[in-house]
């Protein structure tokens, strides 16, 4: 096998080609990336556990964000809705208790509730969920805590492959969105979408890779 | 089994109960399905079309804004659309809001006729003779510049109100002078091509489905019936098409 078949072969995607690395790698500050197999606890829907995976193998493009690390995957277990959310609850605790900032990629919106406790844990009050259509966005002071909910399902129907709704944001809209978040973001999650794993889902794989990239930059800037 | 696909089979479209017309309250709707097939062309599958609707909206959990009763798919054998008349005209008795999920246009031609003299909102990119000839007047959302001369002619001369798609995707605010109580008729046919392709007519110039949402949802105009024909769910593999249908129906309920 030649040197560039060893490359490619050898080279294991990442979210936004960013390095590979595990908890003892993180440093305060820093983004860890991790995906979330996770689609039938809250509102569920079946594929949309399969989001990190396409949004690492559509990452190839562009400049990787120099302070982000690919953390891997939360370990989960859906079919034990206890087990699974302590166990998911743990893991982001363990994440930001190192000053990481944390992204949770794909599945559905029980991620989202896990950051939450997390983050209360660590933080030790709650943590305001700001969402990416606005919402309570307004007078936050800069130091505030918050968490990014991103929804994919928010995506106007002319940006995914099987749409829920007519209306709704652009991915330019959405970046704005994320770009305009008051507070604090310690920790975000970007779920809601069942990526069709044919060519009509590569539309909605490259917005939501283009919103991973500013949700990534948006949590390195951390305080707004 | 799980329970989404039970709930899908014993739920009709968005979540109402199957039922009968004699189950129907005043001042709710009954949701008929009409699976007709168009006679010619080559876009077809609008027969596909009430069960597509029933079943997206069961995957999207979308609920109507109006209570009511999925009265299942008409038997299209023997004489379908005298049967199709009859029961529409029973719901209007009872103050029921026939809401008719076709199907080809002989569905929306049998429910018209079971109200021959009210006035009808018509979103469609062609003007029909049909509904030019009535007694009332058609208020006419997103027509196309193909109409032929005399029937401009006779919408002139009714001073009929109408709005092309090009109007009406350009400006937003632009009102249209609505009946206080009509028959709506949404051919699928009006949603420009590019945007949802699920339609029986091919229509290059039509409607954003967001502004057939909005102008529909504009509207505060109360239903004598409701009729959504030319939809061919099998040309839109996106689902844009059953979506336009399910939000401008819904937008159509919200005023009664």
């Amino acid at each position: 096998m030649g040197d560039a078949a060893q490359i490619q072969f050898d080279t294991i995607p990442s979210f936004l080609g960013v390095p590979v690395g595990d908890l003892e790698d993180l440093v305060p500050g820093q983004v860890a990336i991790a995906g979330y197999f996770c689609d039938n606890l809250s509102r569920p829907a079946a594929e949309q556990r399969y989001l990190a995976r396409q949004l690492r193998y559509a990452s190839g493009h562009g400049k990787a964000p120099a302070n982000a690390i690919d953390l891997g995957d939360v370990n989960v277990f859906p079919l034990e809705p206890d087990k699974h959310f302590s166990a998911v609850v743990s893991q982001c605790v363990a994440v930001l208790e190192t000053g990481a900032r944390l992204v949770l990629v794909g599945g559905d919106s029980s991620g989202l509730k896990a950051l939450g406790t997390a983050a209360r844990q660590v933080t030790g009050a709650d943590v305001p969920v700001i969402e990416v259509t606005g919402g309570i966005a307004g007078n936050l002071p800069n130091v505030q805590p918050v968490i990014l909910s991103v929804d994919l399902q928010e995506l106007a129907a002319n940006w995914v492959s099987h749409p829920h709704r007519l209306a709704g944001l652009s991915p330019a809209q959405m970046a704005a969105q994320i770009v305009a978040t008051p507070g604090n973001v310690i920790a975000a999650a970007i779920y809601g979408l069942a990526p069709a794993l044919d060519n009509r889902g590569s539309t909605e794989v490259r917005a939501a890779l283009a919103i991973l990239r500013e949700v990534s930059d948006r949590l390195e800037k951390g305080a707004g | 089994m799980i329970s989404a696909q039970k709930q899908m089979i014993t739920t009709g479209y968005a979540g109402l109960p199957f039922g009968k017309v004699s189950q129907c309250d005043a001042g709710s709707v009954g949701l008929l399905g009409v699976p007709s097939e168009v006679d010619s062309g080559p876009r077809y599958g609008a027969s596909l079309a009430p069960d597509a609707l029933r079943k997206m909206t069961g995957q999207l959990g979308t609920s109507l804004p109006v209570n009511g009763r999925d009265l299942g798919n008409l038997d299209l054998s023997g004489d379908w659309l005298g049967v199709l008349m009859q029961l529409v005209t029973q719901m209007a008795d009872r103050d029921v809001v026939p809401v008719v999920l076709g199907g080809a246009s002989d569905v929306a031609s049998a429910v018209l006729a079971a109200f021959p003299d009210r006035p009808v909102v018509a979103a469609m990119p062609l003007a029909r003779r049909d509904l030019i000839e009535r007694p009332s007047n058609t208020t006419w959302v997103g027509l196309n510049g193909e109409q032929p001369a005399d029937v401009w002619d006779q919408i002139s001369q009714r001073m009929m109100d109408w709005r092309t798609a090009r109007q009406l995707d350009e400006v937003q605010a632009n009102t249209l002078d609505v009946p206080e109580r009509a028959v709506l008729w949404i051919d699928l046919s009006v949603i420009d091509l590019g945007h949802a392709a699920g339609a029986v007519g091919l229509n290059p110039g039509g409607m954003k489905p967001e502004t057939l949402v909005s102008v529909i949802g504009a509207m505060s105009c109360s239903w004598h019936a409701i009729v959504i024909t030319g939809l061919a769910p099998a040309l839109d593999t996106r689902g844009m098409s059953e979506l336009a249908a399910i939000e401008t129906l819904n937008a159509a309920l919200r005023h009664g």
